[in-house]
């Protein structure tokens, strides 16, 4: 899966905007939307809230954890424990990146969420590279991965299940090799 | 206003006729767990024509009542939107299952010959017709450009060997919706012994794909 699909995933997800018109319930094939009053917090998904604020109908509220403080707490605690902590949303990468990449000026400190969010990322993905290490190098058949979110499985499992493919070939045929060998030469 | 209102009731109206009783948002729910684990699993999945000819009323009736519409409106807007979102999940899934076809398609169509009578088939009549048109396609033009001048008695080849089969010892990713016991692990290497692992409910895993297969089509665990 690539990254724009992992993205198109995370826009499901709802957000709450202040819209700045007034439109009626709309009845939508995946849910109801609305009432939208202007100056009323209302739930919406994030694509919708995107486009709207693209068209600046409507301010977007941070999302709950967009906090420096709760955010500082998380990228500790992920540094601190060897395992993968729980995120504040399955989809905080994406979300953080849309957001901050379209509604910056509706999130105060937006710079800083930006890096914290990036240094929380940068420690999960050093473990991932280390359990993916070792989990090749033991030649294990499963592996537990909780916490762990979509986009962070996409971005090393591609690779890593790819080379898991070709080693098990490789030993495999080998297996099956020893026996053809000698009616080859 | 009348117009909009029609449009309202649009996604009411479709849940009626189908086998079970799903909300529009329940289904558009299952077309996409439909996509992710056609996405990620290696061989072909059952096919889910049911919840695409579902998915393709409800599109159809709102682009009807949006044709009916006046343009320029904000709400028309924000249904096309939606309508194309659902439209690419849709379009995305349907190649995702040509893709593998064509990549495939002796063994599937193997599978579907030894298939015993009432068991479900993994293609939609479309995809099966599709199949065997790529076959016959497929042989015709291998004898053309390179079989008949071949000698003779090297003129045949064989499909079903000459295909490679879906890996199903790749390893894939996924998360556990129903709480399962007791999954045989297989060793990897000969020095190793199989153990026996319980995949407790929303927690997720790495394994290979044939242990868990019909996990996947019972929808008891979502690959990601």
């Amino acid at each position: 899966m690539d990254p724009a699909e992992a993205e198109f995933l995370a826009e499901q997800e709802l957000v709450t905007i202040i819209p700045n018109f007034s439109l009626d319930r709309i009845y939508l094939i995946g849910g109801d939307l609305g009432p939208f009053n202007p100056g009323l917090p209302v739930q919406v998904p994030l694509w919708l809230a995107m486009n709207l604020k693209q068209r600046q109908k409507c301010r977007i509220i941070p999302l709950e954890w967009m906090d420096v403080e709760k955010l500082e707490q998380i990228r500790d605690q992920e540094r601190k424990e060897d395992t993968f902590t729980p995120m504040p949303s399955p989809y905080y990468m994406e979300l953080t990146k849309l957001l901050l990449n379209y509604a910056s000026e509706n999130i105060p400190k937006a710079d800083e969420i930006r890096t914290l969010v990036k240094e929380t990322w940068d420690t999960r993905i050093a473990k991932l590279r280390l359990s993916a290490d070792s989990f090749v190098r033991q030649q294990e058949a499963h592996a537990r991965l909780d916490n762990l979110t979509l986009m962070e499985i996409n971005t090393a499992g591609t690779f890593l299940t790819q080379a898991l493919d070709h080693m098990y070939k490789l030993r495999t045929n080998l297996h099956s090799g020893e026996s053809a060998q000698s009616q080859d030469f | 206003m009348a117009d909009m209102s029609a449009l309202e009731s649009g996604s009411a109206a479709g849940s009626e006729e189908e086998m079970e009783v799903l909300t529009p948002a329940q289904l558009i729910r299952s077309l996409q767990q439909a996509w992710l684990n056609e996405k990620f699993s290696p061989e072909l999945l059952e096919s889910k024509s049911e919840t695409v000819e579902c998915v393709l009323e409800q599109l159809e009736h709102m682009e009807e009542n949006l044709k009916r519409t006046k343009k320029g409106d904000l709400k028309v807007g924000i249904h096309c939107m939606e309508v194309e979102r659902i439209r690419y999940m849709l379009n995305s899934y349907l190649r995702c299952r040509l893709r593998k076809i064509e990549k495939f398609f002796p063994h599937i169509l193997e599978k579907e010959k030894s298939r015993a009578e009432g068991e479900p088939s993994t293609l939609s009549p479309e995809e099966f017709a599709f199949a065997k048109e790529y076959m016959a396609n497929m042989e015709t033009y291998m004898r053309s450009v390179a079989l008949k001048h071949m000698p003779p008695n090297l003129q045949r080849v064989d499909l079903l060997n000459a295909v490679p089969k879906p890996n199903l010892d790749s390893f894939v990713f996924l998360r556990v919706k129903e709480r399962q016991e007791s999954i045989l692990v297989e060793p990897e290497t000969d020095e190793q012994r199989e153990y026996v692992i319980d995949l407790e409910e929303g927690s997720q895993h790495l394994i290979r794909y044939k242990t868990i297969a019909p996990l996947v089509a019972s929808g008891a665990v979502h690959l990601i």
